[in-house]
């Protein structure tokens, strides 16, 4: 309003009555759009989202109270050995930086509550005098484009609004996406650990019977460095999975939001094991295109979009109008004082663009969003494709691994003990053997892990809440781990 | 025992035959009999021809013949076949008449001899007479004397067996793979005169060595020196029939090699002599005494002794590796390291197999799983224990009052009171030995003798 030029128009006040029946027909415009405070600061997008497409309970903290409940079902799921759903479960409780994202809402509702109310009049008093005369001049001013306006602008408001609760709850959906991958990574880190630890004591027990056979005569120099090679680099191996294992436990602590006291968090020992049969999503890229959070927002964005290229075009040549009531009281010196009363109306008239600027301005960043929702539509279709096929390949490869590499490295096993037990291969034949046993068990480990990693994914391809294109997983592979194991 | 039934109505046939075309008698084959037993068959006595006294095959049988005018007629099928080295493992290989190997020939010196040859091999044969003195056409040798005979044809051998003694016969025809598959037989020619040499017992059998990995149906027929059965007529101990022999006779063994080595053959409790070759009868004058008697490649010792000490006696190739069955060549010794320690290895490589090899390769009774088709490294047990033998093993058990054709297995010996080796009470660790300042100077004990240490590892072992 301050950049609005007063252009003053004394008129009779003879229609006195005027101002007020105008005032009574704008407060009953102006009191349909006006919005308040929701109880729940606009979390209930957030919770249903959460609820509908995780099945997780959200909950921005508050009051001590809301703090107390949080911190007690968070203490109470951590007290079991976490599952992929208890971690998203503590991260979605106890992650501040989600209720950051949460406070962010909170302050989104306070604009949108800003923006649906009323332009505030402004009262003005003036009082002139000089040489015995008195002018007095009292004026209300109310913005009456902005108050005509009011229900597009609390309508656009009311879009935004929605638009920063879906980014809350694409916040959240990130956030639980981020928790599995750390969560699966976490996990299959300790299934190494395990494995391996296991396999650097089978090592260091054949290590020591190489020093024994060399001490006994049976075993020269070389191939005692041979047999003990694996020890050590078994015990390497170990060392830079358990630093994994750490870095990657870590990583979802974070992500947790945990402080000091429930950073021991029980994590199981193993990868879930696969499904029995892998998911067939024939409508999985429909599914996407509906679902998908950030595609809901920019409709949504190109919704508010159009109607505020609405609201251009219908106040293209009256951009703004001050509607003032005015009061003037006058006391002349010679005369007795009389009082006038009018209105002064103020409009600006955009004669040098006629508002052509504006309405280009609105139709490009029209034409731009919906360029870019049909690029983002076309992606997610895409996204969506490709995380169904990589879940669907990776859960061949790793039940690849359960069908078909460990059975057969069982039965190789079983064959070798068979052979060393009537004498037909060297004791070090069966540690030849286990290294390889252990290479196709770590990538079979490896293979599951990224399965998971995969089904994650693709639960983020549908609803959202990713981080673009992830790296594929380095494997390990069983010969290439194996090789250089037996050649003595 | 054997299939005469075919044999049997063959002849019949023949006989019509003959009535009409005497041509047809000669062109006509007989039938070739086959055998499915793996144990030591009874000796076949002649009905007719001159008469003498039948050998036994180890483990194995004499091919029946027809008389045809002045001619014995064999008839040899070369075939693939299933043998048995011992219970629990069979090998695929091919041999003559149902067996490998092959049924021993038996004729007698001057016998017109006519042996029908039928392939039923995936691949040309031939059959060369061994040692035995004939025209060169009938010599056996494809491509030099004869052509090939083609899968499915019939070659017939003609030849007059002008001496007597001990040979064999084998394929002159591709020939490393089909010797290494099994086909090989003995034949036996006895002296016209019964008086001539003669013994109560003669045994003959063919000794050949087969590599077949464990789990596995066929000898790897590339192999030239790392076998791991040795046998005795395609068999390995304990699938080798005892020789029964009645205290007193005088008995005859007759062996040929066709191994790639050579065999010393060891008789326990008797000293025996050398009596025939493939190049045919040592001179008396010129034997001389023996216990252990090596047998070169591709080649025939027949030894003779007179069964004068009765009991169970081991008889068996000296080369210790050829008294074991399958094992590994590339096995490290074990000897000297704690059994716990090696279990403790074990448990996490092997949580099945058993500890052993750590005081020496002793398995006593031990049973092993194993892989399929293979055999105990060594095995057998007599009435004392294991004996933890395998391979070219078996026991010549000499009785008294065994009947003439009674070559059943006696069951073990019953020794007399107070011959059997027995405990002395002897308290332990004080064996009155000799000091010998040497060894006590020596410095090298055992746990003085440095391996590779651990210092690399230590730094890790924390982690």
């Amino acid at each position: 309003m301050s950049d609005t030029h007063h252009i003053r128009r004394r008129t009779p006040a003879r229609r006195g009555s005027r101002p007020a029946a105008a005032a009574v027909l704008l407060s009953s415009l102006f009191l349909s759009g006006c919005a308040t405070f929701s109880p729940d600061a606009g979390m209930g997008v957030v919770a249903g989202v959460a609820g509908e497409t995780i099945k997780k309970d959200v909950i921005s903290i508050k009051t001590q109270d809301d703090a107390l409940r949080a911190d007690g079902a968070v203490k109470s799921l951590l007290r079991r050995s976490l599952t992929v759903d208890s971690a998203v479960q503590v991260a979605l409780l106890s992650n501040r930086g989600l209720q950051a994202a949460y406070n962010e809402l909170a302050l989104a509702e306070t604009d949108l509550v800003a923006d649906t109310l009323p332009p505030n009049p402004t009262f003005s008093i003036s009082r002139i005098s000089g040489s015995g005369a008195v002018e007095i001049e009292r004026q209300i001013v109310g913005d009456i484009l902005a108050l005509a306006t009011l229900p597009f602008r609390s309508e656009i408001a009311r879009q935004r609004f929605q638009k920063v609760q879906l980014r809350a709850a694409e916040e959240t959906l990130r956030l639980a996406a981020d928790v599995r991958r750390a969560y699966y990574r976490a996990v299959a880190a300790n299934e190494l650990v395990g494995l391996l630890t296991d396999a650097k004591s089978t090592a260091e027990s054949t290590a020591q019977l190489a020093g024994k056979l060399g001490e006994t005569g049976s075993l020269n120099k070389l191939d005692q460095a041979r047999e003990q090679v694996f020890y050590a680099e078994t015990t390497a191996d170990l060392a830079t999975i358990r630093q994994e294992a750490t870095s990657s436990r870590e990583r979802l602590i974070r992500l947790l939001g945990l402080w000091d006291g429930d950073v021991a968090i029980k994590l199981p020992q193993r990868l879930p094991v696969l499904p029995r049969r892998p998911l067939s999503l024939p409508g999985i890229e429909v599914d996407a295109v509906t679902h998908r959070i950030d595609l809901q927002i920019a409709r949504i964005e190109l919704g508010a979009l159009a109607k505020s290229l609405d609201l251009t075009q219908a106040s293209r040549f009256v951009t703004m109008i001050d509607v003032a009531g005015i009061d003037r009281k006058t006391r002349d010196p010679e005369g007795p004082p009389f009082r006038e009363r009018g209105f002064d109306v103020q409009f600006q008239i955009p004669i040098y663009d006629g508002g052509e600027v504006r309405v280009r301005q609105a139709a490009e960043t029209y034409n731009q969003s919906f360029n870019l929702l049909t690029e983002k539509a076309v992606n997610v279709r895409s996204e969506a494709r490709n995380a169904f096929r990589v879940y669907r390949s990776t859960y061949d490869i790793a039940g690849h691994y359960q069908r078909e590499v460990l059975p057969l490295r069982k039965i190789i096993s079983d064959e070798m003990q068979l052979r060393f037990g009537s004498m037909q291969v060297d004791v070090f034949a069966l540690l030849t053997e286990a290294r390889q046993r252990i290479a196709a068990l770590r990538a079979a480990i490896e293979a599951k892990r990224d399965f998971w990693l995969a089904q994650s994914e693709l639960q983020t391809a549908v609803n959202g809440g990713g981080r673009g294109e992830s790296q594929p997983e380095n494997r390990s592979s069983t010969t290439a781990q194996a090789s250089g194991g037996g050649g003595h | 025992m054997l299939s005469r039934r075919n044999f049997l109505g063959t002849a019949t046939a023949l006989a019509g035959a003959a009535a009409i075309t005497g041509r047809a008698q000669a062109a006509s084959i007989p039938e070739a009999p086959t055998m499915e037993k793996v144990t030591m068959q009874p000796p076949l006595h002649p009905t007719s021809g001159p008469d003498y006294n039948p050998v036994v095959t180890l483990n194995g049988w004499t091919l029946p013949w027809r008389m045809n005018g002045d001619w014995k007629e064999f008839h040899l099928v070369a075939e693939p076949v299933e043998r048995e080295f011992a219970e629990g493992m069979k090998a695929h290989l091919w041999g003559y008449n149902g067996q490998s190997p092959g049924p021993t020939i038996e004729t007698v010196e001057g016998d017109k001899v006519r042996i029908f040859v039928t392939n039923k091999l995936p691949e040309h044969t031939t059959v060369h007479w061994h040692g035995v003195i004939l025209p060169a056409g009938m010599d056996g040798v494809g491509g030099l004397s004869q052509p090939h005979i083609p899968p499915g044809k019939t070659f017939v051998y003609e030849f007059e067996m002008k001496h007597s003694g001990t040979f064999m016969y084998h394929p002159h025809s591709d020939e490393m793979v089909q010797m290494a598959m099994g086909m090989m037989g003995m034949i036996v020619v006895h002296p016209r005169d019964k008086s001539f040499r003669p013994v109560d017992r003669d045994f003959v059998f063919i000794m050949s060595s087969y590599d077949i990995d464990p789990g596995t149906y066929l000898p790897k027929v590339t192999e030239m020196t790392n076998f791991n059965m040795w046998a005795w007529n395609s068999r390995v101990f304990p699938g080798i029939d005892p020789l029964a022999v009645r205290l007193g006779d005088r008995v005859r063994v007759r062996m040929g090699n066709l191994t790639m080595t050579n065999h010393p053959i060891h008789l326990h409790g008797h000293n025996f002599a050398v009596s025939c070759t493939d190049g045919g009868w040592v001179p008396e004058s010129a034997q001389w005494p023996e216990v252990t008697s090596d047998i070169p490649v591709g080649a025939i010792r027949a030894f003779d002794f007179t069964a004068d000490n009765p009991g169970d006696w081991a008889f068996h190739c000296h080369k210790s590796h050829h008294t074991m069955n399958s094992m590994g060549h590339d096995v490290r010794n074990l000897i000297g390291v704690n059994k716990k320690d090696l279990a403790k290895v074990l448990g996490k490589l092997a949580p099945d197999a058993m500890v052993m090899g750590t005081t020496g390769g002793a398995m006593g009774e031990m049973e092993m799983p194993m892989p399929d088709n293979t055999l105990p490294m060594m095995t057998g047990s007599g009435q004392f224990g294991p004996i933890e033998m395998g391979g070219m093993f078996t026991v010549m058990k000499i009785r008294e009052g065994l009947a003439r054709d009674d070559y059943k297995d006696p069951g073990p010996y019953d020794f007399p009171k107070g011959t059997v080796a027995y405990e002395v009470e002897a308290p332990q660790s004080t064996a009155p030995r000799q000091v010998n300042d040497k060894t006590k100077a020596k410095p090298a004990a055992p746990q003085e003798m440095k391996g590779i240490n651990m210092k690399g590892m230590k730094g890790m072992k924390g982690m």
